[in-house]
């Protein structure tokens, strides 16, 4: 995209994720994430030319058409906005959105606000009846199934084929609850070990509690833009080192894991994330990414997802991912610090804020602001989400470039 | 100035809002002094209940015939004879090249390709748990088909890779996918445990 501009983080807020914040609705929640990216930024919302809301569901939030309230809740009206749907990987699908409509001309700033009510307003059951509907409601959901059922069918293959131990991504979620102790907007940070996830009560298994992630409420909002609009209206743009959005990539696949093809993808493995990765990679000059990757957000929705997100990733080999995560590899000493923030295990996963936080967990890592969780000279940080089982992937990239 | 109903912690219901839970003084999430919360005048929250309900009436549409062939003991699967595939659940379009299929009928036997024992249920289906959700390769179907797998006897009997077989429902079921379900498959005697598709109650 020859000519297209940079596209660049102006600023960027989040409420505080929480598994019942009885205080507030998602507009109340929206508006507080928009308040801090503002004040964040130093920018005035009159200054920016466009929004984009970023929601997954009507029947958590309890309202149709969210978007425009939440745009006309934070002083947007009348300039233009969007909505956009893509199941868990709404947030990051609305990043990419916005990172194309600036890329392109459309606007040369735009405001990415999103939220969700996932926590304590419907009971556990209900919850997972209501993300079932994300599933196919015709064919699986009838039968009793769910996203943990889901999950639990594909990292059983996953061990079968490879030999992956229920102690490897128990490894996962004790990591990132251990991050989220140093993530003030955390959830649920917590110091447990391998064995207290093991011991946790089963869900699906091998799935036990404590391997899944979060049902939250919480909101997160950013600030994309182009150089020249940042530098001229953001207060705080030159005290920072600037942080470009540097690539993108989407890949699918079918929402019936049965439907997928049976050698690859077949069960085990998460085809659209290794589409939506490559695209980002060879968008961004990336050919070794364990090398090349300082820091990454990965889509923990369960502590095997991350595992074997790890291979789809390219960071290992298949059926390395257990080994590796064994090993301390992802650690937050490690080479490659994974889930810094504490992930959806340890700091929360209102969908349609989800994506977007990741986003902003890097960008606080490139700006060196990252606190106790800081990776010593991040310059390069990638986010990994989807939606369903890996039906919708996208992965972005961010850069730090002084 | 008028009556004010209580505002305690968990405080009283008030008499006059039929679908009131409580209200109370929420706390701030950042944890900062009333003096620096800037939302301090916005921490009183009254909770209610809500209840929304929806009827419909839902078309099963274009594989409506898979769901009648089950009421007479038959599994219907789709093939496409363009490319070959044979989808199951069924396609009316093949999403591999986009022709049109056709209806073929399976024998509803397999083998467990992967499973998991789930330990609860969504809200809206009526299912005992813990409960066994298999992924089955059917004999001559190029997907895999995801129901629940019953009559195993032991947890640790259900092993991937078991050969299992469709079972119908003898009894009047409220949604036509429960007219069928997977059990074991022994070769001598066809049905490894008749019984227990009896006592399953398939209820929605």
């Amino acid at each position: 995209m020859t000519g297209a501009p940079e596209v660049v983080i102006a600023g960027l807020g989040f409420s505080p994720f929480s598994g019942d914040r009885v205080d507030a609705s998602v507009r109340d929640m929206v508006v507080e994430a928009v308040l801090a990216a503002l004040s964040d930024g130093g920018i005035d919302i009159a200054d920016v030319q466009h929004g984009l809301a970023s929601y997954e569901s009507d029947h958590f939030n309890r309202q149709m058409t969210l978007g425009a309230i939440l745009h006309d809740s934070i002083a947007m009206c009348p300039k233009p906005t969007v909505r956009i749907e893509g199941g868990g990987a709404t947030g990051a699908l609305a990043m990419r959105t916005a990172w194309a409509y600036v890329k392109s001309g459309l606007c040369d700033s735009i405001i990415v606000y999103g939220g969700e009510q996932n926590g304590k307003s419907v009971t556990s059951a209900t919850a997972q009846q209501l993300f079932a509907l994300s599933s196919d409601a015709d064919w699986e959901m009838m039968v009793g199934g769910t996203y943990t059922g889901y999950y639990a069918t594909m990292i059983r293959e996953h061990m079968r084929l490879y030999g992956t131990t229920e102690a490897q991504f128990a490894h996962i979620a004790v990591k990132n609850r251990r991050n989220a102790r140093s993530n003030p907007i955390a959830q649920k940070p917590m110091d447990i070990t391998v064995a207290d996830v093991m011991a946790s009560p089963p869900v699906a298994e091998p799935y036990k509690l404590l391997d899944c992630s979060l049902l939250s409420d919480g909101a997160a909002a950013i600030i994309l833009s182009t150089q020249e609009w940042a530098r001229s209206h953001s207060s705080r743009w030159a005290s920072r080192p600037p942080v470009h959005f540097v690539a993108t990539g989407c890949g699918t696949d079918f929402m019936r894991l049965g439907d997928r093809p049976r050698t690859y993808p077949g069960l085990a493995h998460f085809r659209g994330k290794r589409e939506a990765s490559q695209q980002a990679y060879m968008m961004a000059g990336i050919k070794e990414p364990l090398k090349e990757i300082d820091v990454a957000e990965l889509y923990d929705s369960y502590s095997g997802a991350e595992l074997q997100a790890y291979e789809e990733l390219g960071f290992c080999e298949y059926g390395q991912g257990g080994p590796a995560a064994e090993s301390g590899m992802f650690d937050l000493d490690g080479q490659l610090p994974v889930n810094t923030s504490g992930g959806l295990l340890g700091r929360g996963a209102p969908v349609g804020a989800t994506g977007i936080a990741q986003a902003g967990e890097i960008a606080l890592q490139l700006w060196n602001e990252a606190g106790g969780r800081q990776v010593p000279g991040a310059r390069r940080g990638l986010t990994d989400t989807h939606a369903g089982t890996g039906t919708i992937c996208v992965t972005n990239i961010f850069e730090r470039r002084d | 100035m008028a009556e004010q109903p209580n505002t305690t912690e968990y405080g009283e219901t008030g008499n006059c809002v039929a679908s009131k839970i409580k209200t109370l003084k929420a706390p701030d999430p950042w944890k900062r002094p009333p003096a620096e919360d800037p939302w301090d005048a916005f921490r009183e929250v009254e909770l209610i209940s809500l209840d929304w309900e929806q009827h419909y009436r839902h078309s099963l549409g274009k594989t409506s015939r898979f769901f009648l062939a089950l009421e007479q003991g038959q599994l219907l699967a789709t093939h496409c004879t363009r490319c070959g595939f044979t989808w199951m659940p069924p396609r009316p379009v093949c999403a591999r090249c986009l022709s049109i299929t056709s209806w073929v009928e399976l024998s509803g036997r397999g083998r467990l390709a992967s499973y998991t024992v789930q330990y609860y249920a969504p809200a809206f289906v009526r299912l005992d748990a813990p409960f066994v959700l298999a992924t089955v390769e059917l004999d001559g179907a190029d997907t895999l088909f995801m129901h629940l797998l019953r009559g195993y006897g032991a947890l640790q009997d259900v092993q991937v890779g078991m050969p299992v077989h469709v079972t119908y429902a003898a009894a009047a079921v409220q949604h036509p996918l429960h007219l069928m379900w997977f059990e074991p498959f022994v070769e001598e005697t066809g049905w490894a445990d008749v019984e227990a598709g009896e006592r399953w109650q398939a209820g929605v």
